[in-house]
């Protein structure tokens, strides 16, 4: 088992940066709707919505690409695992209170016609995301990282 | 195998977590800046700071409803509203029933900006609400590269306006800054989806009011 540890984890980490890096890439076209995305969850105080919905892009492209690339994967892992609990927290706080939003998850966002919000399998992925997050806390070695323990690894086994 | 051994990969490694980390707030940083409103930039004819920016219609009126209108020229539900509710909300401005503020968004993308920006240059010429009406009649899909500068400065024409002043004003963009104003106004003011109408400062009912002839007229009429 111990053998295909490092394999799950290269596996983890791309997954789990190669979505980060896309979500906050689409974000990142449009900042005025990832703002709009922010404030539509009723969370926030505006002006700090607002503000998160400009940083939120940049963490997710910085988290997503240390993933991939395998630097401080504990770290980047540790970032995401909390941003996808606070996301699944704000998907499950709208649909408590009965919004009809866009989660924003990939670009878009803010209010949906009535009735065509559907949270649950952006619950599920979202949940699938962080257990991939809190795996990598755990278990950061991998394979091709550049993280030292991982190229140990490579060495070892190559 | 986790055994950390001092040596040259942790140099690698940290190097290329300060280059990535350091990429991004070097990005960061200005985009957050961008984001204020700049106090400094052009404002078109007829539009008030005190207003979110906003392009106005019967500033002067005392005791009439005060429609606040948040758009994006290029929302097909915007296209579908103006069509249903664009000439009575017209007849208010000129029947002198109404105060009407104009707010034109652009979070749709690049062409979303070069709309508004066309808009404000209209206003200028005074046909704010023809080219306002010529714009939506003439909506294409969104972000397909039909809103070039130089076909809204054409499109002009389709509301009246023969000005050369006009055509450069859209081809330099003249009013960006005011568009980013606008949108960050916007964005103070909670607007989360388009169109949103505020009533005397109240957002009306999305689930009856904005499409239905009726309940709209009788939502500005209780002000």
């Amino acid at each position: 088992m111990k053998k295909y540890l490092p394999w799950i984890g290269l596996i983890s980490r791309l997954v789990l940066g190669g979505v980060l890096l896309a979500a906050g890439l689409l974000k990142y076209q449009h900042l005025d709707k990832s703002q709009m995305a922010v404030r539509a969850y009723e969370l926030l105080p505006i002006p700090f919505a607002n503000f998160m919905g400009i940083v939120l892009p940049f963490l997710e492209i910085a988290v997503g690409i240390l993933l991939i690339i395998g630097a401080g994967v504990r770290v980047a892992a540790l970032v995401s695992g909390v941003l996808m609990v606070a996301f699944i927290f704000g998907i499950s706080w709208a649909w408590a209170r009965g919004l009809s939003i866009d989660c924003g998850c990939f670009g878009g966002g803010g209010q949906v016609e009535p009735g065509t919000a559907n949270y649950l399998p952006e619950l599920l992925r979202d949940g699938g995301l962080a257990l991939l997050g809190i795996y990598l806390f755990f278990y950061p070695q991998s394979k091709f990282g550049l993280d030292r323990h991982t190229s140990n690894g490579d060495q070892n086994n190559d | 195998m986790t055994n950390q051994k001092p040596g040259k990969d942790n140099f690698t490694r940290n190097l290329v977590i300060a280059v990535v980390v350091g990429v991004v707030l070097i990005m960061l940083v200005p985009t957050l800046l961008s984001k204020k409103t700049d106090t400094s930039a052009k404002v078109p004819a007829s539009v008030s700071a005190d207003r979110g920016y906003g392009i106005v219609f019967n500033e002067e009126l005392k005791g009439v409803p005060v429609l606040d209108i948040y758009e994006d020229f290029q929302c097909p539900v915007c296209a579908q509203f103006e069509k249903l509710q664009g000439d009575y909300i017209e007849s208010l401005i000129t029947a002198k029933k109404a105060t009407v503020v104009y707010h034109t968004l652009s979070f749709l993308g690049p062409e979303s900006v070069n709309a508004a920006n066309a808009a404000a240059c209209s206003a200028d010429e005074g046909k704010f609400l023809q080219y306002h009406r010529a714009l939506y009649a003439n909506q294409p899909q969104e972000n397909t590269g039909v809103w070039s500068t130089d076909v809204l400065g054409v499109l002009g024409q389709a509301a009246g306006i023969m000005s050369k002043k006009f055509t450069s004003c859209v081809n330099d963009m003249a009013y960006q800054g005011w568009v980013n104003n606008v949108a960050t106004a916007g964005a103070k003011a909670n607007v989360n989806s388009t169109p949103t109408v505020f009533i005397n400062g109240k957002e009306i009912d999305r689930n009856s009011e904005y499409f239905s002839a009726d309940k709209f007229k009788a939502a500005v009429e209780r002000g």
